[in-house]
């Protein structure tokens, strides 16, 4: 279990984050969305423990891997990156040879990692973390580069990571989409603010601002889900 | 002259070598140590550190000399020591020289990328020295320069080394005192010799340092 309680961040004068009281389980997802500078890479940045809040309570239950929005590629060969970020373990070259083939990355195994591209670099980065086991797994904006089908590559590894170890996965986006495929529970941030904080269905029926009734209109309902 | 390579001029080669490694040496593990604590961290005051280690960047080398002089003479605070004339106050004043610049020089690497590097390693749990073993790999490329930077000041530095060294043959004389020197005397295809020396021993550790430092490419 992850919780908050009263935290608050300011950037100079100005409080990008003031919250009362969050919580994240294990088993869950939990998708945060909101307009650019709501607060929601910080409030990431604060879970993960990159960043320390102002003020208030933050309670951690268990291992957490963090992909930030903008994650290194290290100069070396993308095989490389993925064993260099495996922690200690005797199965590292199948673990590496499993997230290749499952994010694509197979044909650049060889190559640095510097000469790849958005898309590519955010699959590594990806699978350097999907390597390693935790109890919460929290991304930021992890496809936000990528093409339709690194997208899917991407959304179906969380998927099966998520099956596979029953870890919690926190992550933040700015496709309708992606949070209504993902998603158990959706949190709308708006200027630090929780404006929303439910299922879909919740939040389709009594919607708190204007910014998420702009967001769920791009949502197909379908509601037998 | 060249191609005999006198005994003379094998031992000023040895000096100035022996100098210019153990200045290095200091230097680089003194000011990347410190260069790699200032530019990661932030601290009350860094502003004013960085002020002080881009003055000392420019501090000029017979000040650097006069005050190693001042404290290793006979009557100086470690007179005692008796080191004054030595090749080893020459690479004391060396370091004096070079560390600002080495200090200067690697926290400007280290601050340009030690957030990102920071956030990515703490994301996926790295251990605080696989953090460093990452930060120093990533700015690999720069610190070499940083490195070969320190050498070559090291090799071309004249001022410090000749008022602390004193130039003396067989003991003290490297390549650029000696250059000075044969310049001195008229002997100016002997100056250029070593001069032509000089150039390619700095030539050899470029080679070897980028042989050491290989970017992995494909």
């Amino acid at each position: 279990m992850i919780e908050i309680y009263d935290i608050t961040k300011k950037y100079g004068n100005r409080t990008v984050l003031d919250i009362s009281s969050l919580s994240f389980s294990k088993g869950e997802t939990v998708v945060i969305a909101g307009p650019n500078g709501s607060g929601k890479s910080t409030l990431l940045k604060i879970l993960a423990g990159t960043l320390k809040a102002d003020s208030g309570k933050l309670t951690v239950g268990g291992k957490v891997l963090y992909l930030p929005q903008q994650s290194l590629p290290f100069g070396m060969t993308v095989r490389k990156n993925i064993l260099f970020s495996i922690e200690s373990r005797t199965d590292k070259e199948v673990r590496c040879d499993e997230i290749l083939r499952k994010l694509n990355l197979k044909a650049f195994e060889g190559k640095n990692a510097k000469t790849l591209s958005g898309g590519e670099c955010q699959r590594l980065a990806l699978a350097r973390l999907l390597v390693n086991d935790c109890d919460f797994l929290i991304l930021d904006e992890p496809s936000s580069a990528a093409d339709i089908e690194g997208n899917e590559l991407i959304e179906g590894a969380v998927k099966e990571y998520k099956e596979k170890n029953g870890c919690g996965v926190i992550m933040t986006t700015h496709s309708p989409r992606q949070a209504l495929d993902l998603a158990d529970r959706i949190i709308m941030l708006c200027d630090g603010r929780v404006a929303e904080n439910g299922s879909f269905r919740e939040i389709l029926q009594n919607p708190q601002t204007e910014w998420t009734k702009k967001f769920i209109s791009q949502w197909s309902i379908d509601f037998n889900r | 002259m060249l191609l005999s390579m006198d005994r003379e001029l094998l031992h000023i080669i040895g000096v100035t070598l022996r100098m210019s490694f153990f200045s290095t040496l200091i230097s680089c593990t003194l000011g990347i140590t410190l260069g790699v604590l200032i530019g990661q961290k932030s601290f009350k005051g860094k502003r004013t550190v960085n002020k002080i280690t881009g003055t000392l960047m420019g501090l000029p080398p017979v000040v650097a000399g006069l005050i190693v002089y001042m404290l290793f003479t006979r009557y100086g605070v470690f007179g005692e020591l008796k080191l004054l004339f030595t090749v080893e106050v020459m690479v004391i004043a060396q370091c004096l020289l070079i560390t600002p610049v080495v200090i200067n020089l690697t926290q400007s690497v280290i601050s340009s990328n030690a957030a990102i590097i920071r956030e990515t390693a703490v994301g996926l749990n790295f251990t605080a020295a696989k953090r460093l073993r990452l930060l120093l790999n990533e700015n690999r490329q720069a610190l070499l320069s940083v490195v070969l930077n320190a050498f070559g000041r090291s090799i071309a530095e004249v001022g410090a080394v000749s008022l602390v060294g004193g130039n003396i043959q067989w003991k003290t004389r490297v390549m650029t005192t000696a250059i000075m020197l044969e310049t001195n005397k008229g002997n100016f295809s002997f100056a250029l010799a070593l001069g032509i020396i000089l150039l390619v021993i700095s030539l050899i550790v470029n080679i070897i340092a980028n042989l050491l430092v290989k970017e992995e490419k494909r």
